[in-house]
């Protein structure tokens, strides 16, 4: 628990300045918080017991200083936690990047999501409400005593252990007793997410197989969990502040009984006391806020610590100009329970060739771009680029040379043109277009209002699934990589434009190798050689 | 302008409705907050009382025992410290029962709003609607409705108090406490509206993110990883400006309280210390029972400033729900019409449907009939209005003009459960939902038994995949139908129509992306679901050659020809 909570702070460490400045500022605040009410309770004992006047012009003071010292200690603390929570944000997503080259996987997007969201706020908790006023109570809380004890040493004594079982004991109780419902509030809240997500993802399987009923019940099954787990961690967290409030109350009686013997030093004690239990008032339920933080720094590692399918090498190999690409040897299968894609598979795609590769589906035709691009590795056997072993170059480097169409190929939720610049930022519009003429979308686009600036909707939604799949297919001819593998680019097409797509292909990709994966030729390809996938090995066929 | 101002009306209705619905379980917490006030008056009677005898004894050397009000301190104390948590704990029940009320009202709203929405609204941000919006209402009902009201109730019983002993000084505490909610409210303006901007920028991210994440691998292959975490990492930034500004409002009403104590505790200390030290003042417990009470006036519009951000969340969540469309009436009775599931007819007569204004008419009269029994192909390019005229069919969207009737029944008539009882659809891009393959045809018929969910996937020629897989049907799937290639997930959707058995079949391109092997055996399988069914099949492929059936061009949204069997 408290190791996952340290990473957390570790990866603030770029936000250091502006978490630590929060922290000074808090401790001014509270200090002159602490001091109005000290000299306060001084004023009022010295004028009640000695008739003195009061030194009102240093109260002024404080008290302007404490009003202003607050706005400052909040906008400074929350302003640096928000920043250290963007960082925890972008560290998430590139961690999630370095493991995803072949998608997700069995993992969900929503729990991603609810990961990043939800958990990455629960940390805020951990600086703002028990971090920073954890540190200025342990560094406040000694002077506090230390005042009580110079006019009451008896009172101090019993003020002051009830100060640190409020400060340090309840808090620490509260976190061991939440632990355990602040790991459940965390999954349940990813939980609601995922069946909300999921509902409104298949919401077309929902109408269309009247599953409204059950979506329902799944969200409200999932919301139940929640309030549970949120309700443990709210019923300990008010018996926490409870708990602390009944110190504070004996700690008043305390100086109540006291004032008898000792009134001017009662005085004093009680509006120092005052003001010390309001500081380390909430610490107890920050210490039931605790357990959820933790468990919310748990999940997010636990997402960003998927391991790297295919690891760079520590130091990577340069890579020679060139786009010969070479498959030796290789046996491969995705998992060692399932039976080998490939055995033995001897390929050989000399620089600017077109080739074809055939075979009914589960023959590993997507597999191999996949050993190609290092998403997966293979049992046996080399693949190298110009030569070049790809186990020994960087999986950056290997992408860089191959430009890929694959069948999960997304579009995302954004325009035409910030779509298709994701595959070379710096194209001009005559190559924005030219690739969308390749792709015979073009027609399309232009027609549009909006253009290159059309909206295309998630996942390509606003166009239909053959005008989604040419989109994507000019986003891959435009990138500059020198292979193409296309896989299965015609699926959804209607035969006049899968016609006219291969055909422009011909020409288009002139110079670069393009490896053409599909379940059958229609006759306009034009092709170096064909290959038939089968039995894991790749076999020359007429062409 | 005077869109965003009905939308703003709306709200303000929705949330004045919401608070008075919402009264009834915010009421325990409002009384314990009262009797805790009152409480709080008695604490503070009883600490003044021994305070000043003890202060009194060092001058008069005589010591009565303060027992009395020692005890009743003590009492008093206790009783805070049980009605505070009861508050808390009653809280915690307004605010997840609100929540679980709302919660599924939206949701529901949503699910029968429908498909179309999936057009205009990305899911991460209808998500963002069902998970976050109502989390941010729980702080209306768990602290600012009880706030708002213990503002008013708790500093008043106070002012009561300190009227009774010293009236200046109850002019002192009500001048400064109506500053408070005057400084708030001019902090407040702009509030509500630097709130909106705040939620709409955490759905964004959110939004941005699931779409980043299903296509990572896209991203990732593409070498865009850094590019695309600097754009996250803007929208990050993005949020946390907005959220300052929020919270730099709701602050500034807490810097307002603050000031407002501050002031009153030292203008009340100055006026005891002097009369003190000029001995006007005789009573000393006088002075120590107002000084004392300061803090407990200041207490519930403290309370009252730190709920002000909850209300804030709270309108723009308002606004957020006001946008779902509202569930429809429920039809009259004469209305609803039952349709014979044997032998269904469908009409389409002069039909037109436009989902985008600027981009022309998706259908454009649009004519046809197919008979009981009959199979129809749709043919076309894509594009051409196939799969708009199954979406209508599906009741995922109602035509803008025209008619659709199925069995004579106009399609707007009919309820959503009855016109999905008459259909089974196999689409495009079938959605499979992580869980085993056996979950997912189960979806189609979640009573069905485990024999005919195998029979069905036996149809649909899945086991001929599953067979090979250790865990057969119960192999499980990811998200998107990760682990299955793209035939056998369609071939997973078939096995879903096979085990749903509806007379009217809906076909749209249900073997784009197969291999022609895996292709002739779907087919196979499809013919013979669509025995004795009304089909109506969208496809611009060879497929379409496949099925017998009477053969329907469409270009641009009208039918081009009626030819005889393709």
């Amino acid at each position: 628990m408290i190791r996952d909570l340290f990473r957390v702070v570790g990866l603030w460490r770029a936000r250091a300045a502006w978490l630590i400045a929060g922290l000074l500022i808090a401790l001014g605040a509270l200090a002159a918080g602490i001091g109005m009410m000290a000299v306060t309770g001084l004023a009022m004992a010295s004028a009640i017991v000695a008739g003195a006047l009061a030194p009102f012009a240093m109260l002024r003071a404080l008290g302007v200083a404490r009003v202003g010292l607050r706005y400052a200690e909040r906008l400074v603390t929350h302003g640096a936690m928000f920043r250290a929570l963007s960082d925890v944000r972008v560290w998430f997503f590139r961690r999630i990047a370095g493991s995803s080259a072949g998608g997700l996987g069995f993992r969900k997007a929503g729990d991603l999501l609810a990961r990043l969201v939800a958990d990455v706020e629960a940390l805020d908790g951990f600086y703002l409400r028990v971090l920073i006023p954890l540190a200025t109570v342990v560094l406040l809380l000694p002077a506090v005593i230390g005042l009580i004890m110079v006019n009451a040493i008896g009172l101090g004594l019993i003020v002051g252990a009830l100060l640190i079982v409020a400060a340090i004991l309840l808090p620490l109780i509260a976190a061991r007793a939440t632990a355990a419902a602040g790991d459940r509030l965390a999954r349940a809240t990813g939980g609601l997410r995922v069946a909300a997500l999921d509902a409104l993802t298949g919401l077309r399987e929902v109408r269309a197989f009247a599953a409204e009923g059950r979506m329902i019940a799944a969200v409200q099954t999932r919301e139940a969990a929640l309030l549970t787990a949120q309700h443990a961690v709210a019923s300990r967290s008010a018996l926490a502040g409870a708990a602390s409030m009944l110190c504070a109350q004996a700690a008043l009686l305390a100086i109540l009984i006291a004032a008898g013997a000792n009134p001017g030093g009662a005085v004093i004690a009680a509006f120092l006391s005052v003001a010390a239990f309001e500081a380390v008032g909430g610490l107890s339920r920050a210490g039931a806020l605790a357990g959820h933080a933790a468990a919310a720094a748990r999940r997010v590692f636990e997402a960003a610590d998927a391991p790297t399918p295919v690891p760079d090498p520590v130091r990577p190999a340069t890579l020679p100009a060139g786009s010969a690409l070479r498959f030796e040897g290789v046996r491969f299968r995705w998992q060692a329970e399932r039976p080998l894609v490939f055995n033995g598979l001897t390929l050989d795609i000399p620089p600017g060739a077109r080739i074809a590769l055939l075979g009914p589906s589960g023959a590993g035709k997507s597999s191999l771009a996949a050993l190609a691009l290092k998403v997966a590795a293979p049992e046996q056997g080399t693949i190298s680029i110009a030569a070049v072993d790809i186990a020994t170059l960087s999986a950056a480097d290997t992408r860089a040379r191959i430009g890929w169409l694959s069948q999960a190929t997304h579009l995302f939720d954004d325009t035409i043109r910030a779509n298709l610049l994701l595959a070379r930022p710096e194209a001009t519009e005559a190559e924005l277009w030219g690739a969308l003429e390749a792709a015979s979308i073009a027609e399309v686009v232009r027609a549009l209002p909006d253009g290159l600036n059309t909206w295309v909707g998630e996942g390509g939604a606003r166009f239909s699934g053959g005008q989604a799949r040419r989109l994507a297919l000019a986003r891959t001819l435009l990138t500059q990589a020198p292979i193409l593998i296309l896989d299965e680019p015609c699926a959804g097409l209607d035969a006049d434009t899968e016609r006219a797509f291969l055909t422009t292909l011909n020409t288009v990709a002139e110079g670069r190798t393009v490896v053409l994966i599909a379940h059958r030729l229609t006759g306009v390809e034009r092709l170096d050689r064909i290959f038939r996938l089968s039995n894991g090995r790749a076999v020359a066929a007429a062409g | 302008m005077s869109e965003s101002h009905q939308r703003n009306a709306a709200a303000r209705v929705w949330l004045r409705r919401e608070q008075k619905t919402g009264w009834r379980p915010v009421r325990p917490v409002l009384i314990c907050g009262v009797a805790g006030v009152v409480l709080a008056i008695a604490q503070a009677f009883c600490a003044a009382t021994v305070l000043a005898l003890a202060l009194g004894a060092s001058a008069d050397t005589v010591a009565p025992s303060p027992t009395a009000p020692l005890i009743g301190f003590a009492l008093a104390g206790l009783g805070r410290v049980v009605l505070s948590w009861l508050a808390e704990r009653s809280a915690f029940q307004a605010g997840s029962s609100a929540r679980r009320r709302l919660r599924s009202d939206v949701f529901t709203r949503l699910l029968h709003a429908g498909p179309s929405m999936l057009r205009a609204r990305h899911t991460g941000d209808l998500t963002a609607i069902v998970v976050d919006r109502i989390e941010a209402l729980d702080g209306l009902f768990a602290r600012w409705l009880p706030a708002a009201a213990l503002a008013v109730i708790g500093p008043l019983l106070v002012l009561i108090a300190v009227c009774a002993v010293d009236r200046i000084a109850a002019l002192v505490l009500l001048g400064c406490g109506l500053a408070v909610p005057v400084a708030m409210a001019c902090a407040g303006i702009g509030a509500a509206a630097a709130a909106r901007d705040q939620f709409h920028a955490m759905a964004r991210l959110q939004a941005r993110f699931l779409d980043r994440m299903r296509g990572i691998a896209t991203l990732v292959l593409l070498g865009r990883t850094d590019s695309e975490a600097l754009a996250l990492g803007a929208a990050a930034d993005d949020l946390r400006q907005r959220t300052m500004r929020v919270l730099r409002v709701a602050f500034l009403s807490s810097v307002a309280l603050d000031l407002a104590a501050a002031v009153a505790l030292v203008t009340l200390a100055i006026r005891y210390g002097s009369a003190l030290a000029d001995g006007a003042l005789t009573q000393p417990a006088m002075a120590l029972f107002v000084l004392l009470l300061t803090p407990e006036f200041f207490a519930p519009l403290r309370g009252f400033a730190a709920a002000y951000q909850d209300k804030l969340h709270a309108t723009g969540a308002a606004e957020a729900l006001a946008d779902v469309p509202p569930m429809p009436e429920p039809a009259p009775a004469l209305t609803v019409r039952t349709v014979e599931a044997r032998g269904v007819t469908v009409a389409f007569t002069d039909v037109r449907l436009t989902w985008d204004a600027s981009r022309g008419p998706a259908l454009d009269g649009l004519t046809f009939k197919v008979a009981a029994g009959e199979t129809l192909v749709l043919a076309g390019p894509s594009g051409a209005g196939k799969s708009s005229a199954i979406e209508i069919l599906l009741g995922f969207v109602r035509p803008d003009s025209g008619q659709v009737t199925i069995n004579g029944a106009d399609i707007t008539d009919l309820v959503p459960q009855a016109l999905s009882r008459l259909t089974a659809w196999i689409g495009q891009r079938p959605v499979l939902f992580a869980g085993t393959i056996r979950d997912n045809i189960r979806f189609a018929r979640p009573e069905a038994t485990d024999l005919e969910v195998e029979a069905a996937a036996d149809s649909a020629r899945v086991t001929r995949f599953t067979h090979s897989l250790p865990a057969g049907l119960d192999t499980q799937v990811g998200e998107g139908g990760y682990g299955l290639s793209g035939g056998q997930a369609q071939r997973v959707a078939i096995a879903r129509a096979y085990l749903k058995n509806a007379p009217l079949l809906l076909l749209d391109e249900p073997t784009a992306h197969l291999d022609p092997a895996t292709e002739t055996e779907v087919l196979d399988s499809l013919r013979r679901l669509a025995i004795g069914r009304t089909v109506i099949l969208a496809s611009h492929s060879a497929a379409a050659h496949g099925f017998a059936g009477r053969r329907l061009d469409i270009r641009d949204g009208r039918a081009l020809q009626a030819r005889g069997v393709a």
